[in-house]
């Protein structure tokens, strides 16, 4: 399922040639549309590897759960510290399970 | 690290037993002991500088010691001290550690002593964390060039210039008018000691006239400014002067023979339209000089020049007599230069407001006896010069001459600002006009006489020795008013409520000042930030004179309405601070932002966030900080979302790693803990001093000092929240106070984001808080501590909490 980017949120990386999420996109499937916010352009070939999510330095982009794994209403939310990652997966009965996980060591 | 772990020397000094009277010391030092990096411990019993100096030296010369932490209350002046001494002992000034444990609080009495302790040693295992990845560093000297450029050759930049020359600086003065002096070079008295201008601008000149370092460029303009402070490069365009003035000597027989008469003040006035009454004003002020003249307002440099549209064609008359030739009438382009400067001075100044545009109000333009303040310093000027110039009423009675104050200032539709120069103005004109006309009657409106400071005296001298007139109150001037020449005007005294009629032979306009056309122009090839009223900006309580681009300093009117003496004053400060870029030299403290080109994604938003402009890209599209623009505030720190940018000295990597330490809560599991960054300038000067003052500040936080909210990054706040701690509040300096123009805005906009990521987490967004402290609001400080932890105690444990 595609990131939904929140366009009161995305600045467009200050209208940078390449935002954020274009740059970490392995798909290339991010870009800026006319009025100069996020857009995935092609939703069926994300495959949901939550970099842009993770990377949005203003959090305006979410991703959906794929069916398989939550339905719809599902989230699963990455915050991305210094050195640690969290991820807060809440199910469609708002069961909230939290993970912490060292990321890097530098 | 590596091979060599560090080996960290931990030194306690209590001198007034303020933490032994809350913590068991040698309890804490067997803790202290037991910490891996630790190698040495020792409690102070003496404290005399000298033993400090001892006990640091023992260690590093027997256990071989490599980095120190200082626990304890140290003063600034016992700090240096320490470092320097140290330094000789072979210890990297930077591989001290100060850890202030006394302006960090431990609670009143409620607060157990085990909870104190843990705490102490937490803030000691901080302390550890920091010292492990201290680095040792240098200042660094950074090359500069020791020419400044000024820019405006009003009296601000005169006196800029010769205070620099005076040091022994090069300088380049470049000046749009053909001469020096500005709009000084207009007035007919100055204040306060209502001296002449003319000998004001000479006496500027003294220095300027016989120093080779000076070189003035006169018709030029600068078109581009490049580099940075130290090495600004400037290029300018002067046009032709048809003149060589090396070769001219100023002998004047060229502007004998010239047949071309044009107005002086021309060029000078540009409201529209100069001087024309029935008064003979016109006939009066209508002095001429040749095309070929020397420089004006101020005759410097003393070379003569050519108006080449003004000439007839084909006239040579110049040419043949010139006994130098000097003059090259086919000059014809503009003259290109790049100036090479340590330091760049904005003395700009101010242009009147075109009272053309009050032409509905007060008939500016429509009247002929109506005009602006700035043309009767001509007129006074004038009639001081040459006796025969008397000014008469039109039916050879006394001479009535009224006064509009505000004239464009204090008015929402044209200046909202008070032009601050204006009312004293009018009391000069005033007392100089009465000492050529005695017998004349003046009539002052005002809405407000503001005279600053001591001019007060001369407006409490003018209202008791003299008849002079003062209604409060504005007149409207229409067309009709005008009956035989003269005016016949009817004002409400809104004191009085009453109408009074005045008649009127000249009026006279205090119009305000705006800034110059040419300081708006260098404002937008230089990208220097300017005020919402369009005048030069910048943070003027702390950083005199400075704009807000490091190296290039704003003076005088440039900045905003000043007088004469202000300006000067405005000028010598300015010069001083350039000074820091025109020596051989600049010092730069090694506490830059350094950026991590592994990490780094060239998103740009450090170059778009930093107050001062420092960033650029290198040649493979890195951001890298000019070390001379930089003030070291962290901005760039806090912005990067990727956390590749850290300070030397004050790293992402150490603070995270302070921050790891709170993992284990030195409280109990349902008592909050909350991490205070808390912005050096004003919020942590107010936290010290809560505790300083024995407020009862809650033992829940751990302060940390930072050098502007801004540094702190979104990563680190997620950090600290991802390892349970329950509250993070980041406190900087209130609203526009910022001393780095919009760190607390950043930081305000980036935690508000988090916030409401937080929301979607179902985690309470409140667990974030931004909060603005002014540096006395120790009170506040506390208050807000105490409501922040009653509210978290509701919220419950923070659900990342072990």
């Amino acid at each position: 399922m595609p990131p939904r980017v929140n366009p009161e949120k995305c600045d467009g990386c200050n209208a940078q040639e390449e935002p954020l999420c274009e740059q970490v996109c392995p798909g290339d499937l991010m870009t800026l549309n006319e009025s100069g916010k996020a857009v995935c352009r092609e939703n069926s070939d994300c495959w949901d590897c939550m970099s842009c999510t993770k990377i949005c330095p203003v959090g305006a982009i979410e991703t959906r759960m794929p069916y398989q794994l939550g339905y719809h209403g599902a989230k699963l939310i990455p915050m991305v510290g210094t050195n640690t990652i969290t991820w807060t997966s809440i199910d469609i009965n708002k069961k909230v399970e939290r993970f912490r996980f060292k990321t890097r060591i530098d | 690290m590596g091979l060599n772990p560090p080996k960290i020397g931990l030194i306690v000094s209590d001198p007034g037993d303020i933490l032994s009277g809350i913590i068991d010391l040698q309890a804490l030092k067997k803790k202290c002991e037991k910490i891996r990096g630790v190698e040495h411990c020792v409690l102070l019993t003496d404290f005399k500088s000298e033993s400090f100096l001892i006990a640091a030296q023992k260690p590093l010369a027997e256990k071989q010691i490599d980095r120190l932490i200082w626990i304890g209350r140290f003063t600034v002046k016992q700090k240096c001290t320490l470092e320097k001494k140290l330094e000789k002992s072979g210890l990297n000034p930077y591989l001290n550690e100060w850890s202030d444990l006394t302006s960090q609080s431990f609670g009143k009495q409620e607060a157990s002593e085990e909870a104190r302790f843990k705490k102490a040693l937490t803030l000691i295992k901080m302390a550890v964390a920091r010292a492990k990845l201290l680095e040792p560093l240098e200042t660094e000297e950074v090359p500069n060039s020791e020419s400044a450029v000024v820019i405006g050759a009003g009296i601000s930049g005169l006196h800029a210039a010769s205070a620099l020359i005076e040091r022994g600086k090069q300088v380049h003065l470049v000046e749009k008018e053909s001469g020096v002096g500005g709009k000084v070079g207009l007035l007919s008295r100055f204040f306060p000691l209502q001296c002449n201008p003319q000998c004001g601008i000479e006496y500027a000149l003294k220095s300027l006239r016989t120093s080779e370092k000076l070189t003035v460029h006169t018709l030029s303009k600068p078109t581009s400014v490049e580099g940075t402070a130290g090495n600004f490069s400037v290029s300018i365009n002067t046009r032709p002067h048809y003149v060589d003035s090396n070769l001219c000597n100023g002998c004047g027989k060229c502007a004998d023979v010239c047949p071309i008469e044009i107005p002086l003040w021309e060029n000078v006035i540009q409201d529209e339209p100069p001087f024309q009454n029935e008064m003979g004003i016109g006939t009066m002020l209508k002095e001429t000089q040749k095309a070929i003249h020397l420089p004006t307002p101020y005759p410097f440099p003393e070379t003569y020049l050519i108006e080449r549209d003004k000439c007839p064609a084909d006239c040579k008359k110049c040419l043949e007599v010139c006994p130098v030739e000097a003059i090259n009438l086919d000059e014809q382009i503009d003259l290109k230069q790049n100036l090479d400067a340590g330091a760049l001075l904005v003395t700009s100044g101010w242009d009147a407001y075109p009272l053309s545009k009050l032409r509905d109000y007060y008939g500016y333009g429509l009247l002929p006896n109506i005009i602006g303040n700035l043309e009767m310093e001509q007129l006074l000027l004038q009639m001081t010069k040459r006796s025969d110039i008397q000014l008469q009423a039109i039916d050879s009675g006394p001479l009535a001459v009224g006064f509009v104050q505000c004239a464009g200032s204090r008015n929402k539709d044209h200046l909202s600002y008070c032009s601050s120069v204006c009312c004293s103005a009018t009391i000069k004109q005033i007392k100089q006009l009465k000492s050529l006309h005695p017998g004349a009657k003046c009539t002052v409106f005002y809405q407000d006489m503001r005279c600053f400071g001591f001019d007060e005296d001369l407006y409490q001298e003018l209202k008791s020795e003299s008849d002079v007139l003062f209604v409060r109150g504005f007149p409207r001037v229409n067309e009709s008013d005008l009956i035989d020449g003269k005016m016949n005007l009817t004002v409400e005294d809104t004191f009085s409520g009453l109408p009074v009629n005045t008649e009127i032979d000249l009026l006279v306009l205090a119009g305000g000042m705006q800034p110059s056309s040419g300081g708006l122009e260098f404002a937008e090839l230089s990208g220097l930030p300017l005020n919402k009223h369009r005048f030069f900006t910048g943070h003027y309580q702390c950083y005199p004179e400075e704009s807000q681009r490091t190296g290039i300093l704003t003076a005088g009117c440039a900045r905003g309405p000043m007088n004469v003496s202000q300006s000067i004053e405005s000028s010598g400060k300015a010069a001083i601070k350039a000074l820091n870029f025109l020596e051989s030299t600049t010092s730069i403290a090694p506490t830059y932002p350094v950026v991590n080109e592994a990490k780094c994604d060239q998103c740009k938003r450090c170059i778009e966030d930093c107050p001062y402009d420092c960033y650029r890209q290198n040649e493979k599209g890195f951001p890298v900080p000019d070390l001379k623009k930089c003030r070291q505030c962290g901005n760039c720190m806090g912005v990067c979302p990727v956390s590749a940018i850290s300070m030397n000295h004050f790293t992402i990597k150490q603070l995270a790693n302070q921050i790891e330490i709170l993992e284990n809560s030195f409280l109990r599991h349902e008592e909050p803990t909350v991490l205070a960054f808390l912005c050096e300038n004003d919020a942590y000067v107010a936290a010290c001093s809560a505790i300083d003052q024995g407020l009862d500040v809650p033992i829940n936080v751990i302060q940390i000092k930072v050098p502007c909210a801004g540094a702190v990054n979104n990563a680190l706040i997620a950090d600290a929240l991802s390892l349970g701690i329950d509250g993070v509040l980041i406190a900087g300096c209130k609203d526009e106070q910022c001393h780095y123009v919009r760190g607390f805005d950043l930081v305000q906009k980036r935690s508000g984001d988090l916030g409401d990521k937080l929301g979607t987490m179902m985690i309470e967004p409140e667990r974030v808080r931004s909060e603005g402290i002014e540096i006395h609001e120790s009170d506040r400080y506390v208050s807000l501590l105490n409501e922040y932890i009653e509210k978290l105690t509701k919220l419950g444990p923070n659900p990342f909490k072990i």
